[in-house]
This record gives C-alpha cells, structure tokens and sequence, in this order.
C-alpha cells in the first residue's frame, strides 16, 4: 500500500505558490505533515483528497492515478477537513447513514452494521439521534472521523484536526488516531508538533509550498543532538542574540526570555546544551529556510 | 456617530460593482421602454390621444414595473442592498466589531437604515432616469408633450420614493430581526398575492375603494382616481394627492413607520448572540466518556458496490433528503397555502359578466388552478434551487460530500427529482382546492381527466424552470447573481419581444406554442403532437444546461468555472459526448421542426412588414375604390366541412346584377389569398368570357375585362370552387375547421369590389407611407357611403341557398330553414334555403349536438346544445319567447318562421345574430349561473333578447356604411334587451346592470384613441355604441315614456325596414325621436345624441326635523352642472336648465331586510345651478338626492345621493387646476 506523489505544483491565481514540486512516497502508518499557516498543507491535503487539482505532477494510490481517476480514490478514502460542518436538524445517525450511502455502502444490513459499530467506537452512540449540528467540538470531531472511516477506507487524510480541542478532547482523538493509523495510511496535517511527536511514524516539515525536511521523529530529532543550546536571558537582550546567532525558538519563563539557538558549537558563555526536541527539530528547519 | 455610520455604508455600497449593475439594469430597461415610446424602433405606429411623458404615463411606467414577478425582482434588489445591511455584520461576524466601539445605537440602526435606503433610492432613479432619457428620443414628435420636470418628479416621489421606504423598512426589520432575509422573501411573495388580490376583487364595483388602500404600491388607487379621466385631462394634470391616493399613501407610510419603530425599539446590539429560535430545545448535558480503543479490527467489513444499481439508489437517497427538507420548509408551506388560497380568491371573483358567476365546470377551475399554482412554483424554483444548490457550501459539508464517490450527475439529478415532487405535490394540493371548490359550489360533474393532464402538462413545462433555474446556480459564483441570471430572462425577453416586436416561439421561453384553450366542445383541439414538439425543445435545451451543470457541479471549494471544468475531467468524456450529442440534437431537430412549422410552411412577418404591405396593397388597388361594380343578388353555396381533416370546401356561384346606370366591364374580385396560402381556387371565374386582367396572389386580387359589358339591370354569374387545406401540422390545430364546434361565416368568401378593409387605420403609420389620413368612417351624410349597408360593401338583400355537409354525427347548420337532410358515403348534407331577403351575411357550425326545440305562436324555436350544458337552456328559451313577445308587440313583425340558438367553443366569447340563426359562445351564458334575485344579472335571458333584437335591429333595418348607424344596431338591440328584462324583472333588477354601462361607458372613453363622438355619430366605438346607448335610451324612455318612444321607433321601423340603398342613417332615426319630443324636451335629445355631455350632479346641503305632528320637514339642496365636452374630452361647462328627479328615501323591513323606499320624488328643472327643495314627509327620511336613479351620465355617481346627518361633499366644479394648488389642497384636507 503505497501513496507515491511526484513533482507536485500548484500556483493559485494570485501568484502564491502552494506546492512547489512535492514529491513523496508514504506507505502504511501515519505519517505526519507539520508546517506553519499558509505553508500548502491543507493545498496538498486537498489535492490528495481529489478536491483540487494540481498544475503539474502526478499521486497514486496502489495504482491509480488520484489526478485522473477521483473516483476510484474516492471509494477507499477517508477525508477530515479542517474546516466543515453539517446541515443544521439532521441527526448523526441520519447524517451517517447519508454519508454511508453515497460511499456505496448498499446493503442495509451493512450499513447499519458499520453505522452502529463507528457509533460505538467513537463514543457517539447515546448521542446518535441528536442534531449534529448541535454537538459540542470534540463530538464533532469524532463524528468527523466516524464518517471518514466509513467503508474500509485505506488512505485516510485529517486535516488540523485538534484545532479548538481542550486536552481531553484532544487526547482521546490521538487514541482514536493511532489505532487507526496501524492499518492504512493516515496523513495527518498539523501545525501542532506535540500530535507529531506521539503519533507519527513518519513526518514531513514544509514551508512555503515546500517539503524541507523528511524523515522518522527518531532521526530527525537525533539528527540536531548536541546543536540545541538554551539559556536565560534578560528580555532586554533579546536583540543581541537574534542578531548575532540563529535563533530558533524562545519563550518567556518567570520573567526571562528562554532562547534555544541551533549552532554547532557553544555560541557564547552561558548557553547549556539542551536535549533537542522535535520542536527544536521543526523550528530549526522552518528558520533555516527563512534565512 | 450617525454620519460617520451612514458615511461609510454609503461609501462602500457604492464601491460594489452590483449596486451599478442593478441601477443599470433598471435604467436600460425603461431607457428601452422611454425609447419604445418615443417611436425611435422602426415597429408599427398607432394613433394615441394621449401623450407618454404625462405625470399619469410615468406613474404607470414606475407602478408598471411593480406588477407580479417583477415585484419579485424589485423585492431582490432592495433585499439584497437594503434589508441586509445589518444582518451582514453577523453573518461576517463584524459585529463585535461594531458593537465594542462606542457606537450608540440610534447612531448604528440609523445610519446602516438610512444608508442602505439611500442606496436602494440611487438603484431606483435608475427607472426614472432611463425612462426620463428614453422619452427625449421623442422630442418634437406628437407623442410628447412638454417636457415638465413635475411630471417625472412627482410620480417618483409619490409612488417609488415611499415604496422603496416602505418595502425596504420592512425588509430591513424582518431581516435585522430573524437573522435571515427568507422572511423578508416571504414577506415580499406575501405583499404580491396583496396586489394580485386587490386587482382580482375590483371586477367587483364595490371592492374598488377596498382594494385601493390595501394594495401597498399605490397603483391601484391611482387607476381609481384617475379611471375615468379623459385623455385631455391624462395629458394635462398632475396626479392629485387626494382620496384613495392619500389614504394609501398615508395609510402605508404609516404602516412602515410603525414597523420601523417596533423594530428599533426592539433592536439591540446583543440580539444575535442567541440565535432567535421559537422553540427552545432542552439543552442536554453531554454524555459521560467511557472510552474503549477503537479499533479498525472491531469494525465489520462493508462491500460497497460502485454499479448502476448504487448510483440509483444513492441519486434517490440524496432525493429523498433534499424533498425532505424542501417539502418541510417553511417556504414551501407559504407557497403552497398562497397558491391554494389564491386559487380560490381567484374563483371566488373569476372573470364575471355583469357581476353573475358562471358554473365551476373543470376547465374554468383548472385554468385558474394553474395559473396560480404557476407563480407560486417558479417563485419557489427560483428561490429555492439557490437554497438547494447552496446547502452543502453553506453548511460547510461540501468537502465531505466531494470526497464520496457519489457522481455529480446523481447530485444534479436528485435536485431535480426532489423539485419534481415538490411541484407534483403543490399541483395535487391545488387540484384538490380546485374539486373542492367545485363541490362547495354544488357542481358535482368533475372531470378528473382535466385535472390529470394539467398536472401531467404542468409537470413537462415546469421541469424545463427547474432545470434552468438549477444549472444557473450551479453556474453562478453566488446565489444573489443566480436569481438573477434565472429571473432576467424571464422578464426581458418579453419586455424586449414587445419593443423590438419579435415573435419567434423559440424566444418565447418554456412556451408551447399558440393553442387554442380547452373547451368542453372540442377539447383539446388536437394540440397534442404540437405540444409534444415544444416540449421536446425545451426540455432537451434544458437538459444540455443541465450536462453543462454537472460539469460544473461545485465540489469542494473551488469557485472559478475553469478550476470546476479541470477537476470534472474525470468524468466519462463518452457520457458527456454522447449526452450532449443526444441533447443538442433533440434540441436541434425539434426546434427545426418548430420553425419549419411556423415560419417556413406559413407567411410569417413581423407587423412592421405587414403594415408596409397593407400600405403597397392601398397605393396599388385604391384607385378602384369607386369602380362601379355589379352587385351579388344571389348567393349559392355547397360547404363541405372536413372536421377529420380539419378541411372545408366552398362550392358557390353569386348572382351579379349591375344595379347602376351604365354598363360594367370590370370585375374586381378580392379573396382569401396571400404567400404560402391554405386556399386554393381550382374553379374561379365569371360565367361569362372574361380576361384576366390583373391577378394578385399575393394580396388575393383578381380583375376581369369582360368580352361583354354587363348592361344596366343585366346579370352574370361568378363561380368558385375554394378548398382550405392547413399548411403543416401546426397549421391543423389552428384550422377553422375544427374536431367539434366549426363556426366560420361569410367574411372568408370572395368578395366583389375594392373592401378597403385592408387599408391602415392608424394616421401616424398611413403618414409614413406617404398616405393620406383616413377618417375611421365616413360622415354620417356621405352619400356615396350611404349607397353601402355596412355589414356588407357588395351586396344589398340577397337570396340565400347552402347545402352544408359534415360527417355524420355531426349536425351542420347554416341560416335558412332545412329543405332536406340526407346521407352518403359517411358524410352527412344538409339543404337550407331562405325564403325571404336577408343581408350577406351568413355562418356555418357544425357539431356534435343536442337539441331543444319549443314553440313561440308559429316560430320553431330550437337551442342546438353541448351535452351536459344544459344550465341555461330554459332562460335561453324564455328569453327568445319574451323578446318576440315584445318586439312583434312594440316594433312591428318578425320576418321568419324560427330562431336558433347554436352553441360554439370558447374561441370567441360573443354570440351573433344571422338571419334566424344566433351562433352563441360556449363561454357565455350557457355556463354562467344564475341566482333568482335582484342581484344577479340574468345574462343568458338578455344576452339572448339582444341577440333576437338584432333580428329587427340589423336584420330589417340597416344603417349605410358610416357613422351612427350602429346606433339602429347595437344600441337598439341593447335597448330593446333592456326593455325586455324589465319587464320581466322589475325597475329596480335594471340599476345595477344600468350601473355598470355608466361605469364601462365612463372607462371606455378613457382608452379612446381618435376621438370620442357623440352617440348619434359613434364610429363603431363598442363603449359608445352598447354601454352609453343603454344609459342614453334608458334615460329616454324615462323621460319620453316607453310608449311615446316606442311610437317613434315603430314609425321609424315601418319606414326603412329592407329598404336601401340608399341605406338610413342615424339622423333619420333621431329625427324620429325628436317628432314625438315636446318642445320642452328637445334639448334632452340633443345633450344625448348629439353632444357628449357629462353631468356633476350633487347634494350640497340637507336636513331633516321633527315637526310636532309627527311628521319630517325636509330641507334638501342640490346642485348640477353641466359640461360638453369635445372629442379629446375637454370640458366646456355650460348652463343647465335640466328636467332633473330629486328624491328622498327611507328605509322600510321588508322579510328581515332593510329596503330602500321612495318617500318622495319630483321631476323638477334645474334652472340656476343649485336649488333648495322642501318636503313634510310622514316616515322618517334616510336619504335624499338629486338624479338618485343615474339616468344622466356623471362621472360622479356617488354624490348624487346623501344621508341626513352626514355632510355631504361638495365636488370641484372646476378640475384641472394649477398641480401645485392641488397638492396644497390635499394637504390641508
């Protein structure tokens, strides 16, 4: 079971670049795509998920053609936007058994078989007869994934979908995420690296319509070992060491400005070797391509 | 704060490019109507009495574009620039925005109201702009008068400037306040069923007043305060803010006020945090958390199946669900109790004669079902495919159904589907209100086969609004421009077909073609294959839409149409080619098949070509207008009426006697003819040797030399064999000839001489043609005129055979009486012969019939019948008994031994009268019911005596060919019928019919498009000659006495039955009258024959006390005015010395009724203007006034009369006056 995407483009209208020569081969698992707002995720989600269509390049999925043969991709793909809703005074379960039969599920038994299981699974069978639309943000979203996996799909797409949850919500869909993920492919887009971090197998950084950096979390994280150094400093600062070495992240602790700089040596007195972290990983690459 | 508000709602309205789209749309289209007016198109020219750039023409051009489903689009564009203005701060979730500021909400509801209204005023001078530029085009020209800035001002702010307040109030509120503009919608559908309802219920006199401050736009007031104004006055005055006009302008701007304050009171800025819901649901805690892994393995295994079998089932799922939600909408619901309740609003005050209803037989119910149901469903398609269409993007589902394998054909075609219920379901609702009307009114004969059809023919032409209506959302980048692209079609191809005068069926959208409607004699007429063909273009066009919809069907969110097309590449390009290869050819072929039929087989040409050719035909032929010409003296006929194949042969020879002086050697002949003709003329020639001199197919002109001239007093024969056969199939179901119920008469045979029937009427396009004005008819002295009668130019009393064959089963009849009936070889003949003289002038039915015959002394009476409306047969047969009761009684003898009545299809709704023959509409009286009582109008019975009236007036005595002889017609037989129903119900049963020829009388003159005459030299004008000759000889034989007049009119009679040439004319016939008139009434004969003469006659003052006694002193002072007024109907007030009633009247119980009584009445003069009148009266008075019975015409009926107590109103006896007194008069009334 292969994904492969070759030298994906696509500029819209207005000049911006959203894919710039993509090419990417992702088999079972999850695979996670991490890249700042406006980076050409949810462009590349979309183009997989047979929404768009790219300028030039070319998906295939275990042998067919995304680009020109939708619908067959559309019989075995899941698909959570990041952004959706539903008709205001439908019911889950009516809305379910909608969705159910436009994936081609016939068979009444079936469809009531799976509708039931997904409700189930996805904790939503007390609440099946209840206006979707009147769902709290967590339900939703895992009415959102009861929908993508109806009919046994193999590639299966979530984009941001923890956006707006409170940890538990949160927590309880990267369960339900990983089961899912040790059956298909499941690309799950993010700007979040924490939902990387404890789901992925695989993981891509892109920035601008880019891909620039590929790997396992593992290595990627093992790669950058020894170049993270930290330290405390006064917020006052802060300008001296953005100018004069790379920052790649800082954040404020108990009135100081906490700076993690990527170098290869100690840049300057003070700086501790940290242990690198994916964010270190994810900031660094997103910095280096800014400069 | 309110300035910087209204600033910027201003500043960036005008920065969206559709505030100038509609304002454009507006102006261009009236720039076309103003230009269509000023005669710059080169289309036909007709002759107007009045000018198109009065205050009262523009006011009807601004209200004209307020009617029906152009108030739809009205509603659109102020909804959509004005009503939303708020609401889209939530919608866009500004309002936090607004609403953390220091904005103050007066400052906030204030400014968005004002600024949106200002707006929608600039979007709407748009109609007035382009009308006012339009009209300059026709600078100089007759049609225009002086450009006045009043006269486009005035009705603007009068009409559009609080319509717009008022509409646009209204929107605003309903829209601030629900959050959605679909109420407002339905609110706009809501206050069109108003306007369609109050121009319903004014068929009723009484309902005017009612329906002129209901109707929210103004019109209908203005049309009655200004109904019977003469186009003398149309051209001159400015519309006064007066009566009905105020009220309505008043009474809604109030309205709107209220709503507008209610809803500022009522606003504030947190309303929208919570949703405004009617019912709130119970908010249920959510369900504890009991959480298993999930896992896939745990799932059951689904096969989908992706085959035909699957994607039926999933377009029927989708179906299912978008009728779901449709047929539960509230829209839907609305729709559907409008389309019921005008169904039977419009029953309830269908289309009445003289106020009597008619039998609910199915086809009057099913025509008005449809018609409303119409409206109401492509109003619900229009606006409801943008819901359907934008349901999935709106509710941000789109991305999870673009994902399925669902196709978007099933996407596209489910819609269809769920509207195809959805209108099968509003057509069932309205054809169960239309049975049930039928059985409250207590007709129980219901065809449910009509009923069938119509839902079926209905569904076949509204599937092609839904197609359309659905592809152009799909296309459209919003719902708003959709609309648009769906309505403007619908409005502007009409509008733009009438301008440029365009009339191919293939422009006339979602048409079926012309076919005559549904009769109960001849059904359908054979339309059907037509029909069929019309259908199949329509829909096959609207299905090439459809493919196009689909590949354009919005799936996920891509918006531009080139990123739609790329991502339906994946469709089966087989399907797509052999779809549209299937649709364009249907499209192709049937519209072919169209145009085949209507333009290629038939001669077709647009009235601009047909006038060029009437005036070439007069330049070429009009020399022989005074030709000297033998005269047919016998006519000869064997008709053969096809009904099977809608064929009619003529065989026919005339007896041409020279009645003139010197001999004739030219015969000019003029017959049915033209390009691509249907007649055809195997036998054609006079039966003397004779030369062709001249032939003219084209015009159906042929002269004669003959070898020998015809001497004075000698004879020839002219023989013709003439056969019509339809052109095509189209053709068929227009024939003359048709399956049951073919009337056709004289007019189609040949005739002899130059007609000049043919010849322009209208000056201004004879003016362009370079020919001289014609008058519409000759002086009333002409004696070359008076040498013709004018039913016929070649012939004076002719004797008349026919033998007239159908095919058996069928009854042919033409006047005479049957000499022998016979049948052979499937056909069936019958011989009549008149045995006395008659006019040339002679029809032919032929029908499946059935008979009622009765006896009147020694004439046969008979009534040829459709089965089933018998209703009326009865009063149809008293009537016949009475009239010539009365007629042999008070005017001399019938001259044959029978009258027959014959029934024909609704195709025209008239009867006439043949010699012994009255050919007689189905859609008149033999369905209209009758209740006994004085209220109702027996129209059969006087339908009936007018019709055998003509039998003296007409039939013996006929007028030359010029102006007032149909004063001894039409007026006598209508006086005559008058004379007949009161005798046989009673004066006072004769008020109200009377009631209503002084109001269509009144109307009439406005419409006037030459002049009006005075009834003594009426010019064929029907409102003269029928509605004002009932009140003028009415008045007479009050005032003369029945006996008296009947005297004259015998004498009359007795001189000039079958006489002429020369024929009589109308002096003769007032001259008679004025004999038996006392010298103190000869002006009486003058005001009504010879003048037209209106009367203000009026009560000033009146008072009534007690007087010890016991008796009622009664003081009561009246005034009258007299006016004449010439042809434009310009007033000339002059003295009156009139014999005038006074009266006063009280009231008694009769059987649980309040009835009116006269407690006194004199016949008093008014010689000073106004007078006091004094009585001691024994009952208590109620009322009192002057001319109480209308017996002189005055435009203003209602203050004849007053009621003690009240205060009378006493009427401006000088109307006309400067506009601007006029508005400040109305403000201190």
């Amino acid at each position: 079971m292969f994904l492969e995407i070759k030298n994906l483009s696509k500029v819209y209208p207005n000049g911006v670049k959203a894919l710039n020569d993509i090419t990417l081969t992702l088999g079972k698992g999850m695979f996670g795509l991490l890249g700042p707002n406006g980076a050409g995720k949810s462009t590349l989600m979309r183009t997989i998920a047979t929404l768009q269509d790219p300028d030039s390049g070319s998906i295939h999925l275990d042998g067919i053609d995304v680009v020109h043969e939708k619908n067959e991709v559309r019989k075995v793909l899941g698909y959570l936007p990041q952004d959706f809703g539903f008709y205001p005074k439908v019911s889950a379960l009516d809305l379910l058994n909608h969705f159910a039969i436009l994936k081609g599920i016939s068979d009444k038994r079936q469809r009531k078989e799976i509708i039931d299981a997904l409700l189930q699974q996805t904790n939503l069978y007390e609440e099946r007869k209840r206006s979707v639309s009147e769902y709290s943000g967590g339900m939703r979203q895992r009415f959102g994934i009861a929908q993508a996996l109806l009919g046994n799909p193999k590639l299966i797409i979530v984009d941001e979908p923890t956006a707006g949850l409170d940890p538990m919500e949160r927590n309880r869909f990267h369960n339900i995420l990983s089961e899912i993920g040790e059956q298909v492919i499941v690309i799950l887009s993010t700007h979040i690296v924490d939902d990387v971090r404890s789901l992925c197998n695989r993981l891509v950084v892109m920035n601008n319509g880019s891909i620039l950096l590929e790997g396992t979390p593992a290595s990627t994280v093992e790669a950058i070992q020894g170049k993270i150094w930290s330290m405390a400093v006064e917020k006052t600062d802060f300008t001296h060491y953005r100018q004069t070495m790379r920052v790649i992240s800082h954040h404020v602790s108990e009135g100081k400005m906490v700076v993690h700089v990527y170098a290869d040596e100690r840049p300057e007195e003070g700086f501790e070797q940290a242990a690198a972290s994916l964010e270190d990983v994810y900031f660094s690459t997103i910095t280096e391509n800014r400069g | 704060m309110f300035r910087e508000i209204f600033a910027f709602e201003l500043k960036t309205a005008m920065r969206r490019p559709y505030t100038y789209l509609y304002f454009g749309i507006l102006f261009l289209l009236t720039l076309l109507i103003g230009m269509a007016a000023s005669e710059v198109f080169d289309t036909t020219r007709s002759d107007s009495l009045t000018i198109r750039n009065s205050a009262g023409a523009i006011a009807n051009i601004l209200l004209g574009t307020s009617s029906s489903i152009f108030s739809i689009l009205v509603s659109i564009l102020l909804i959509s620039s004005m009503a939303t203005v708020i609401q889209k701060d939530y919608e866009y979730n500004m309002h936090p925005l607004f609403f953390t500021k220091p904005v103050s909400k007066p400052g906030y509801f204030f400014g968005r109201l004002l600024g949106g209204s200002t707006v929608a005023v600039f979007i709407f001078s748009g109609l007035l702009l382009g009308y006012w530029m339009g009209s300059l085009f026709g600078m100089g020209k007759p049609v225009m008068g002086n450009y006045r800035l009043m006269n486009y001002l005035q009705p603007f702010l009068l009409f559009t400037l609080p319509n717009i307040l008022f509409l646009g109030i209204l929107f605003f509120s309903l829209t601030t306040y629900l959050r959605t503009a679909m109420a407002a919608y339905v609110v706009a559908i809501v206050l069109m069923v108003l306007q369609i309802a109050s121009d319903n219920i004014t068929a009723n006199l009484d309902n005017k007043t009612l329906a002129a401050l209901l109707e929210p736009s103004g019109a209908e007031a203005l049309r009655l305060v200004t109904q019977y104004w003469s186009p003398a006055e149309r051209n001159t005055n400015m519309i006064p803010l007066r009566d009905e006009i105020l009220y309505n302008r008043l009474l809604w701007l109030g309205v709107s006020l209220l709503i507008g304050t209610v809803s500022y009171t009522g606003f504030s800025f947190s309303q929208f945090l919570q949703p405004l819901r009617l019912f709130t649901g119970k908010v249920r805690p959510e369900a504890p958390v009991r959480h298993g892994p999930l896992t896939l393995d745990k799932l059951p295994k689904v096969d989908p199946s992706y085959g035909t079998a699957t994607a039926w089932r999933q377009m029927l799922a989708i179906a299912q669900f978008e009728a779901h939600k449709m047929l539960r909408s509230v829209f839907y619901i609305v729709m559907c109790l409008l389309a019921v309740g005008t169904c039977l609003l419009i029953v309830r005050f269908m289309d009445s004669m003289y106020e009597s209803s008619t039998w609910l037989v199915t086809y009057k119910v099913v025509e008005n079902v449809m018609g409303s149901y119409n409206l109401y469903m492509v109003i619900f398609i229009i606006f409801h495919s943008g819901t359907s269409v934008w349901r999935d993007r709106e509710a941000n589902i789109q991305e999870l159904i673009g994902v399925t394998p669902v196709a978007n054909t099933a996407l596209l075609t489910a819609r269809i589907l769920a509207f195809s219920l959805a209108m099968a379901v509003m057509l069932a609702l309205v054809s169960a209100a239309g049975i049930g009307i039928q059985l409250y009114s207590g007709f129980t004969d219901i065809d449910l086969g009509q009923y069938a059809s119509m839902i079926l023919m209905n569904m076949a032409v509204g599937i092609v609004f839904i197609a359309i209506a659905l592809s152009m959302q799909v296309y459209s980048p919003n719902r708003y421009l959709g609309f648009f692209l769906t309505l403007l079609p619908l409005l502007l191809i009409p509008i733009l077909s009438s301008i440029f005068e365009w009339s191919h069926p293939l422009l006339d959208i979602n048409g079926t073609g012309e076919a005559r409607p549904y009769s109960d004699m001849n059904v359908y007429g054979g339309t059907l294959p037509q029909w069929l063909i019309y259908r199949t273009y329509w829909i096959s066009l609207s299905a090439t839409l459809c493919l196009l919809a689909v590949i354009l069907y919005p799936r996920g969110k891509e918006k531009g149409i080139r990123a739609r097309w790329k991502l339906s590449r994946h469709i089966d390009p087989a399907f797509l080619r052999w779809g549209f290869a299937a649709t364009l050819t249907a499209t192709a072929a049937s519209g072919t098949i169209i145009h085949y039929q209507t333009h290629v087989l038939a001669d077709v040409r647009k009235p601009k070509d047909q006038e060029k050719e009437a005036a070439d035909l007069e330049k070429r032929f009009s020399r022989y207008k005074y030709l000297p010409q033998p005269r047919i003296t016998t006519v000869t006929l064997e008709v053969d009426i096809h009904p099977d194949e809608k064929t009619l042969q003529i065989k026919g020879i005339y007896t041409l006697r020279n009645k003139t002086v010197s001999p004739i050697d030219t015969l000019y002949i003029d017959y049915p003819s033209g390009r691509k003709s249907p007649y055809h003329y195997p036998i054609f020639k006079p039966t003397v040797p004779a030369r062709i001199a001249v032939d003219d197919k084209n015009h159906g002109i042929r002269i004669y030399t003959l070898a020998k001239p015809i001497l004075p007093g000698d004879s020839i024969g002219f023989e013709f064999k003439m056969q019509y056969i339809p052109n095509g199939l189209f053709a068929r179901s227009a024939s003359p000839v048709v399956d049951n119920g073919t009337f056709l008469n004289s007019s189609l045979l040949p005739s002899i001489g130059y007609l000049g029937d043919a010849e322009l009427s209208q000056n201004k396009a004879r003016q362009e043609y370079g020919l001289q004005p014609k008058p519409r008819m000759a002086r009333v002295d002409d004696s070359a005129a008076l040498m013709n009668n004018y039913i016929s130019r070649d012939a004076d009393w002719i004797r008349f055979e026919a033998t007239v064959s159908t095919q058996e089963g069928q009854r042919a009849i033409a006047p005479g009486y049957l000499v022998k009936d016979w049948t052979n070889n499937g056909r069936h003949y019958f011989q009549y012969r008149m045995d006395s003289p008659i006019l040339h002038f002679f029809s032919f039915l032929s029908a499946r019939y059935e008979l009622r015959k009765d006896k009147w002394k020694d004439v046969n009476i008979e009534v040829w019948y459709h089965k089933g409306h018998e209703y009326n047969i009865n009063r149809m047969v008293k009537g016949i008994k009475r009239a010539l009761d009365y007629y042999t009684k008070h005017f001399g003898p019938y001259q044959h031994r029978q009258v027959r009545i014959l029934e024909f299809p609704r195709y025209a709704s008239f009867a006439q009268s043949f010699p012994n023959t009255i050919p007689f509409s189905e859609a008149i009286g033999f369905i209209t019911k009758v209740e006994d009582g004085p209220d109702d109008i027996d129209v059969p019975f006087y339908v009936t005596a007018h019709e055998v009236a003509h039998q003296w007036w007409a039939h013996q005595v006929i007028g030359g060919d010029v102006q007032g002889s149909v004063l001894m017609s039409e007026t006598m037989s209508q006086y005559s019928a008058l004379m007949v129903m009161q005798q046989e119900y009673g004066k006072e049963a004769m008020k109200k019919f009377l009631k209503y020829e002084m109001d269509r009388y009144l109307l009439g003159r406005v419409g006037e498009w030459r002049g009006e005459m005075p009834l003594m030299l009426v010019e064929n004008q029907q409102y003269i000659h029928y509605n004002k000759g009932s009140v003028v000889m009415y008045a007479l034989q009050d005032y003369l006495g029945e006996a008296r007049l009947n005297g004259a009119i015998r004498t009359y009679l007795e001189k000039t039955r079958f006489s002429g040439p020369p024929y009589t004319n109308s002096i003769d016939f007032v001259d008679h009258i004025r004999a038996v008139t006392p010298d103190t009434l000869q002006y009486l004969v003058t005001d009504l024959f010879e003048k037209i003469t209106i009367h203000e006659n009026y009560v000033k003052a009146l008072d009534t006390s007690r007087l010890p006694d016991g008796r009622y002193r009664v003081t009561l002072t009246v005034g009258s005015a007299k006016f004449y007024a010439d042809s434009l109907g310009r007033e000339r007030k002059v003295k009156v010395a009139d014999l005038i009633d006074v009266s006063v009247f009280g009231t008694r119980m009769e059987r649980g009724k309040e009835r009116q009584v006269t407690l006194a009445s004199q016949r008093v003069w008014m010689d000073k203007p106004e007078k006091t009148f004094e009585w001691l009266l024994k009952e208590k008075p109620h009322s009192a006034g002057i001319d109480p019975n209308h017996l002189l015409i005055d435009r203003n009926a209602k203050n004849n009369t007053a009621r003690f107590g009240e205060k009378p109103v006493v009427p401006d006896l000088n109307p006309g006056g400067n506009p601007m007194m006029m508005l400040m008069n109305s403000k201190e009334e």
